[in-house]
């Protein structure tokens, strides 16, 4: 659906920078884990995700290949295994820009796993897999708008798949496994409920997006959404520029991420950070890491230090402090520029 | 399950012929000029021609044009088209269309899943062993009105759907092996009786415009309503087709109306004064502004300015904001004051309604609506300012942050032992074989069970799938039918429906709390079991009492977070008005029963239970009483926890002897907490002697007798 319709361009969001960065960071290093955006309702929270597939990089995909392989991967699906078996090798590629795939709340478990074919099996007896939405969603971004109202069940096959990175289907006599890695982004609104702890940890970023109260700030929005709407193939030529310079900005950054340096004093910091803030497990580190080293790789800088560090601490592990009711939370910002200061 | 003005079951109501209700009409036009207003809420009484008027907004919609033959109407010049559409349109070069009636589709509360979003088609699938989609409601809807009545009792899962659907205008579904999405544009109108509970802030939000509607106070008028079905029924219906010609005009001419700038930083300062949450009200500010406009313009009594004026913006601005501010359930953003000459003015609502002229009796009425509420939200947040200046937001200083020491010391989280009461996915679960009774719920898997009751037809397909080769070798089917389907392929469907506990903390606020930090017990108290609620998933309310009124301090919610910002600023003082606390309990959960009759509530009453105000004008402690008898006579299960009682061993329960007549005399004399305990049906507890564990065991019991 998304593929025809007008999206509202990315560079033309006002303010909501965390939000903006989270996302961006997200498509320079998907291994930084995705992004949960929590926020009061009409906050652009759903718009920036759509507006973001604009941006992304675009990816070597094996033709044909359900799952979107890599050809230069060493962990191909099975069929592109047996392709590569019988003969056809090198396997055929093209290049295709990653994509945000959407899991509505009401996703039933055959279509997110995938199943049978019934018209193939019907028809012809034949016992065929159909993919579903963890398939269509490999190498791309997985987005959950509403996600802490998903069934539990459904929580369940997604954090089963994000945590191994690939979906093992047992079922209706089919045994099918293929390699299911995506961005996760997640919206939701805190009033309608929490997220799982589990789930929760699962989003390498999380940031807090508030409604604007500069009052020419909001002006500036509805005047934009406005324009958008009166003529959104006019509007989306205005930001060309832009959002061109923004994509390019994103390639770049994506080509250098592997030469920004990351100094031992750095992780030392973010180990005393993780450990001042109580956060759980190692997860936070690795993200903080990844986190500082792609935004070095934006701003064009050789290496990551303390400044990177402390920008994306606050996305990084304020959702991962074990918080219980009645507990008053960390400033994560106060107590990374008092940790990171030391170093 | 759609009227149309031919084949109506019934004869669709005339707009003309319903009386006064200018406020309502208005906002149900301007949705209907801009449908990207995002629709209008009505709220009120019964009786107040609601339902009639959303209903009757068919007969003064301008027709529709839509793609000949397309299964979900889609709109020959919208470049967002169904997957059918855009097949046609690459193969042929056009779309051919033709001119249609506009409908009122009306969801009905209860709509199964599968008839809303769509579904497998049955015949398709069995006849022809083809997989077709087979349209639902989202998809009947697009390009049209979707009306829910009584919307604030639509299902949790049926909210969620249409949240969606009303987010993107598309309607996404992965499910019962099908992936299809499809244009789903609607103006969503729903009305409700704010006495039968209220709406998910979500959903609330989603309704561009909203109106509170009240019985006509003018005798004229209500006689105009009896006289109505006298009507000249011709009459009424060529006033309809010149309203249905003016919207056309005004639709035509909402491009050429023009918003000046100064007007958008107006409604940015109102949105913003009015503290509301996010940015639609801004934004829908602006559309309901312009299409008040353009129906002046159409209008043709010589307005004919296309440039936006204060007034229309002043016109449509309580309709937009009416159920946008801030409700006290979240943090404040401190109020702005006057950020521009323009905005200080307009910023009471007041001076608002007042400055439109058409809307003077609507106004009026709700002023006076929301002054009810005024009164007790005002309470709150003037207890949280209070909060505020005192330092932290997050919790109240001094007492707020022992109690945080106290149960961060008393409670590791892993002793946390309760039921889960989460719905189970097995087919034969109590709870599920209620749901399938009755269809409703969010189909979530299928099962095997003796008696299929409500088809599976996905998972028999699937089921059936395999055996097709073998079965066609071995017997012949019928020829008509692609599929063979035995007994043994049939499957039942698992649905659930998120309902679960609903804790109803009804807290004592009045000034003997405030003795011996029995607030900071209570709030130790509590926030233990909101520990155990996020845990569980539950919700949480909480209903505060103290002076003369009761509170609804936050509104059921899965939020623990919201619960444990208003426990901290939950203030203390004035007088005992028990009964009041246990009737505002009462309305709470038999709301929430009406919308889900499967909730299972639990009240946990913390007081001295020793109310000195009088609701109805008879002894408060025998009002009280009453009150508890009620409580069980409605199978509420309840906790009693007494604030006045230091040590009690919580299995021995002293109640007096307790009739009425020695209850008055007798005064405080006797027990008053454990009576009320022994007449809810309700354990007892004293409050220094519930630990954390203590009071957690028997709410898990509690919640167990019931699961």
């Amino acid at each position: 659906m998304s593929e025809y319709r007008q999206v509202y361009p990315f560079t033309a969001l006002v303010g909501q920078d965390q939000m903006r960065l989270a996302l961006e960071l997200n498509a320079v290093n998907p291994a930084i884990g995705g992004v949960l955006i929590r926020g009061e309702k009409g906050t652009a929270k759903s718009t920036a995700v759509r507006a973001l597939a604009r941006l992304l990089p675009e990816l070597k995909v094996v033709k044909g290949c359900h799952y979107s392989c890599d050809p230069e991967s060493d962990r191909l699906c099975q069929d592109c295994q047996a392709r590569l078996g019988s003969g056809e090798n090198p396997l055929p590629w093209e290049t295709r820009r990653m994509r945000v795939v959407e899991l509505p709340i009401n996703a039933s478990e055959d279509r997110v796993v995938g199943s049978i074919d019934l018209e193939a099996a019907i028809r012809s007896g034949e016992r065929r897999f159909e993919p579903g939405v963890l398939a269509e969603a490999n190498r791309q971004i997985l987005y959950v708008d509403e996600v802490n109202l998903l069934d539990d069940h459904i929580v369940d096959v997604l954090l089963d798949a994000a945590a191994m990175g690939v979906n093992v289907v047992e079922r209706e006599g089919i045994s099918v496994w293929h390699p299911a890695r995506f961005i996760l982004v997640g919206t939701m609104n805190p009033e309608e409920g929490d997220l799982r702890p589990q789930l929760l940890d699962r989003f390498g970023l999380c940031v807090d997006v508030r409604g604007i109260t500069d009052v020419r700030e909001r002006v500036e929005i509805v005047l934009r959404r406005e324009q958008f709407e009166a003529d959104p193939e006019q509007f989306i030529a205005d930001y060309a520029e832009q959002e061109d310079a923004e994509r390019d900005r994103i390639r770049r950054a994506i080509a250098g991420l592997e030469q920004v340096e990351v100094a031992r004093e750095v992780l030392e910091g973010i180990a005393r950070l993780a450990i001042a803030l109580e956060v759980d497990g190692h997860r936070a580190d690795l993200v903080a890491r990844k986190a500082a080293q792609a935004l070095s790789a934006m701003e064009g800088r050789p290496r990551a230090g303390a400044a990177e560090v402390a920008a994306v601490a606050p996305m990084v592990m304020a959702h991962r402090i074990r918080s219980q009711p009645g507990q008053r939370p960390h400033d994560v910002a106060e107590v990374a520029s008092r940790i990171l200061g030391e170093a | 399950m759609s009227m149309t003005a031919s084949g109506a079951p019934f004869r669709l109501p005339s707009w003309s012929a319903v009386v006064g209700q200018p406020r309502m009409k208005l906002a149900l036009l301007l949705a209907a000029i801009d449908p990207a207003i995002g629709g209008v809420l009505i709220r009120g009484e019964r009786g107040t021609a609601k339902s009639t008027l959303a209903r009757a907004l068919a007969g003064v919609l301008p027709p529709r044009r839509v793609v000949e033959g397309c299964a979900y109407s889609c709109d020959p010049e919208d470049p967002w088209r169904c997957p059918d559409c855009r097949a046609r349109l690459a193969e042929d070069g056009r779309l051919p269309f033709r001119e249609v009636p506009t409908q009122v589709v009306e969801l009905p509360l209860g709509a199964s899943e599968d008839r809303v979003v769509g579904s497998l088609d049955l015949e398709a699938a069995v006849r022809e062993g083809r997989r077709v989609f087979q349209p639902g409601l989202l998809a009947e809807a697009n390009g049209q009105v979707l009306y829910v009545d009584e919307v604030n009792l639509l299902d949790h899962h049926l909210v969620d759907v249409l949240l969606d659907a009303a987010a993107m205008g598309v309607n996404v579904v992965e499910r019962e092996g099908i992936s299809v999405a499809h244009p789903s544009h609607f103006v969503l109108i729903g009305t409700m009786n704010p006495e039968e509970g209220d709406l998910r802030p979500q959903l609330l939000d989603r309704f561009g415009l909203c109106v509170d509607v009240e019985g006509l106070r003018d005798p004229a008028q209500r006689v105009l309503v009896m006289q109505a079905s006298d009507l000249d029924d011709a009459r009424e219906r060529d006033r309809d087709a010149a309203l249905a010609k003016e919207l056309r005009r005004a639709r035509a001419l909402l491009g050429r109306v023009v918003v000046p700038p100064q007007l958008v930083r107006t409604a940015a300062a109102i949105a913003l004064d009015q503290q509301v949450v996010g940015h639609r009200a801004d934004l829908v500010l602006y559309r309901a502004a312009r299409a008040r406009r353009a129906l002046r313009m159409a209008q043709g009594d010589g307005d004919e300015d296309p440039t936006v004026s204060l007034q229309d913006l002043l016109e449509v601005s309580d309709l937009v904001l009416v159920h946008r501010r801030r409700s006290s359930g979240s943090g404040g953003i401190p109020a702005q004051a006057g950020e521009s000459a323009d905005s200080s003015e307009p910023a009471e609502s007041g001076s608002l309604a007042e400055a439109s002229d058409e809307s003077m009796a609507a106004a009026g009425a709700d002023e006076v609506g929301d002054q009810d509420e005024g009164s007790a939200s005002e309470a709150v947040s003037s207890s949280v300012g209070a909060d505020q200046e005192g330092g932290a937001s997050t919790g109240s200083p001094g007492p707020g942050r022992d109690t945080e020491v106290e149960v961060a010391d008393a409670a590791p989280s892993g002793r946390i032992q309760l039921p889960r009461e989460r719905l189970r996915r097995h087919g034969s679960g109590r709870r599920s074989q209620t749901a399938s009774r009755d269809h409703r719920g969010r189909y979530v898997g299928a099962t095997v069970v003796e008696k299929t009751t409500d088809l599976a037809l996905d998972a028999t397909l699937r089921a059936a799938a395999p055996h097709q080769r073998s079965r066609r070798s071995q017997h012949a089917k019928p020829p008509e039918l692609a599929i063979s389907l035995e007994r043994r392929d049939l499957r039942q469907k698992i649905r659930q429906r998120r309902i679960g506990n609903l804790i109803v903390f009804l807290v004592d606020a009045s000034a003997s709390m405030d003795a011996e930090q029995r607030m900071d017990a209570t709030r130790s108290a509590i926030l233990a079991l909101l520990k155990d609620a996020y845990v569980r998933r539950d919700r949480v309310a909480m209903i505060s009492f103290s002076g003369r009124v009761a509170r609804t301090v936050l509104r059921p919610t899965a939020s623990v977070d919201l619960a444990e910002r208003q426990l901290s600023r939950l203030a203390v003082g004035g007088t005992t008005p028990l009964t009041q606390g246990l009737v505002a309990a009462l309305e709470m959960i038999r709301s929430e029963r009406m919308r889900d009759p499967e909730v299972l509530p639990l009240l946990v009453l913390i007081s001295d239970g020793r109310g000195n105000i009088s609701m109805r004008g008879e002894e408060p402690l025998v009002e009280a009483q009453q009150a508890a008898a009620q409580v069980r006579r409605e199978q509420i299960r309840a906790l009693v926890i007494d604030s006045s009682r230091d040590h009690l061993s919580p299995s021995s329960p002293l109640p007096m002897p307790a009739a009425p007549g020695g209850a008055r005399l007798a005064g405080y004399a006797f027990n008053a907490c454990a009576d009320l305990a022994e007449r809810m049906g309700a354990q007892y507890f004293g409050l220094f002697d519930v630990s954390e564990q203590g009071i957690l065991r028997p709410v898990a019991e509690a919640l167990r007798r019931s699961g």
